[in-house]
């Protein structure tokens, strides 16, 4: 991980120690989720045209519905935020997600085992095991909330998503070896910690504003 | 946070105690991180001891290549670091599935090693362990990572220990399941999956061996641990009293008093590698540390070993090894029995102390 990323989290961190997430906070990490489970479902809609026999359909199927279960949750479960510039920003990070993970080259053809569907696993892993909201509160802290519980249980569904995937992402043979298959992992996990990078320093300069104005007003 | 480099992948490792003593290498069980040891870094060092931890290849802070590593790797990677570290004779301990790995480093680099101390592990898998480990990663796979440290605690701690730690349990599962990358542990369980006996390969490892097992450690249980020590020649059998599979987090400071005594017997030729069976005080402090075993090692029920007992008299036991580095030493440790006679083989040898 780049030592910019780990500074990233660590300012999450800290901060997260002291502070709960309010309506701004809880408005970008739903709105960001939202975006991610979206390309997923969007992607996946397609393999309800793949063959049932096909190998990958029973686990993408699944995860194609996980992904909008999930969506309709954080949904639910989100204090939203009155402030309109947290949903202009949220909407610019959702286009730089758009655009930087390519994800609209997923969806044209149908699913066939190629370089192209093992970069969308790649990518689909990346956003799993890199977004991770738990490993950032206190251990101590309980999940009793509403949007903590969503994000705890997005968090374990993602994780049994990820052991699956895995299992694709070994086995598949396109024809790639496996330094060739690692470094195109690498590349879907970069371009992946660069956004969940920006969302969790929003999410802490939108902290320490609202530390800010505590602080005015008292 | 040191990190050395191994074949393109970073590996996190941690270094205390004073240059020139002795080192131990402590190996991780497979959701363990170097944390786990944090007890032992000040512990081993009051004892005299250099200890290194890391985490291996797709653990804690170590690079977790998303394509997973082979199980051979892990061996390699510890003897490269090593070398990167000038540690020219360690002693190497390892837990769990770090057990496998020190078994393997010990027959493939035997120049490279002072002693080992395989601790609740394995050298080939039996039904019991395989019924286990199949049900730990589907739990990780189909249920989650929580359900996976659900079905684990209850293998690794005892039930004085679980009922003394009750609020610290939620969080010591909340640390588990933030702390690592889900697919890291799955990459190992998964290179464990082709695993095949090693226990061939024992008698290929000469050096002084401490095997540890618990006395209540369910996953690992007490034959597996029987079956390493019959087949390495220069061994001991340690059991734990009261204690589960992951007792090194249970039990520290005996389990640092264990390491230590076995360093020091080895360092000054007193260790006398006899395959005998020993069991451990519960108190650290207590002198000796251990005491022979005198009953059937491979029993929960404590029958004594060899029915029908003979009434009196020195009873056993296997060849005596003596081993230090320098060479044979004449008597055995100030704090153990000698050994006389020679037991048949692959039973266990057990010490009367009449």
């Amino acid at each position: 991980m780049p030592s910019t990323s780990i500074s990233v989290r660590k300012k999450a961190k800290a901060l997260l120690a002291d502070h709960s997430l309010g309506p701004d906070q809880q408005t970008r990490i739903a709105l960001f989720i939202q975006g991610v489970k979206g390309i997923n479902a969007a992607v996946l809609a397609k393999i309800e045209f793949q063959p049932f026999e096909w190998a990958p359909y029973r686990f993408l199927h699944n995860q194609y519905f996980k992904e909008v279960e999930l969506s309709t949750l954080i949904g639910r479960a989100t204090e939203w935020s009155t402030n309109p510039m947290v949903y202009m920003e949220a909407t610019s990070l959702n286009l730089a997600l758009w655009e930087k993970t390519e994800a609209a080259k997923y969806m044209q053809a149908p699913f066939q085992v190629d370089a192209l569907f093992y970069e969308y696993l790649a990518l689909s892993h990346a956003f799993m095991a890199d977004i991770r909201f738990l490993p950032l509160l206190p251990a101590h802290l309980p999940l009793d909330t509403p949007f903590l519980a969503a994000l705890a249980e997005i968090e374990e569904e993602n994780g049994r998503q990820i052991q699956s995937q895995i299992r694709l992402l070994k086995d598949l043979d396109i024809g790639l070896s496996d330094r060739d298959k690692e470094q195109l992992i690498d590349s879907k996990w970069a371009v992946v910690e660069g956004l969940y990078d920006r969302l969790l320093s929003e999410v802490t300069a939108s902290i320490e504003q609202q530390i800010q104005q505590d602080q005015e007003a008292e | 946070m040191p990190k050395f480099n191994y074949k393109g992948h970073d590996v996190h490792y941690e270094l205390y105690g004073e240059p020139g003593s002795p080192v131990v290498t402590l190996c991780n069980g497979l959701s363990m991180r170097t944390s786990h040891w944090a007890p032992y870094f000040e512990l081993l060092p009051k004892l005299g001891l250099r200890v290194l931890t890391y985490d291996m290849i797709g653990q804690g802070a170590s690079s977790k290549p998303i394509l997973g590593l082979d199980f051979d790797d892990h061996a390699a990677s510890l003897n490269a670091l090593h070398e990167h570290l000038g540690i020219e004779r360690p002693y190497v301990m390892g837990i769990s599935f770090g057990g496998v790995v020190v078994l393997k480093y010990a027959y493939t680099y035997p120049d490279r090693v002072g002693g080992i101390l395989p601790t609740s592990t394995f050298s080939e898998m039996d039904e019991q362990l395989r019924a286990h480990a199949y049900n730990l990663y589907m739990g990780l796979v189909r249920v989650g990572f929580e359900f996976y440290l659900d079905l684990l605690i209850p293998l690794n701690f005892s039930d004085k220990w679980l009922r003394e730690n009750k609020e610290l349990i939620g969080i010591i599962k909340r640390v588990g399941m933030t702390s690592f990358e889900l697919y890291g542990i799955q990459n190992l369980m998964e290179s464990l999956a082709n695993f095949e006996s090693i226990t061939g390969n024992l008698d290929r490892i000469q050096c002084p061996a401490l095997i540890m097992n618990a006395e209540y450690d369910a996953l690992t249980p007490r034959h597996l641990h029987d079956t390493m020590r019959r087949h390495i020649p220069n061994s001991r059998l340690m059991l734990i009293p009261h204690v589960c599979h992951a007792f090194t987090l249970e039990v520290p400071e005996l389990t640092s008093r264990l390491i230590a005594d076995f360093v020091r017997q080895v360092e000054e030729n007193r260790w006398q590698g006899d395959q005998s069976v020993w069991i451990a005080n519960e108190d650290p402090q207590k002198e000796p540390v251990a005491f022979p075993c005198e009953g059937d090692p491979l029993r929960f029920i404590p029958l004594p070993a060899g029915e029908p007992k003979r009434p009196a008299g020195r009873k056993t036991t296997g060849k005596t090894q003596q081993t230090g580095r320098k060479g044979a030493a004449k008597s055995g440790p100030a704090r153990s029995p000698k050994t006389s006679g020679h037991g048949k083989p692959n039973q266990p040898k057990t010490r009367s102390r009449s």
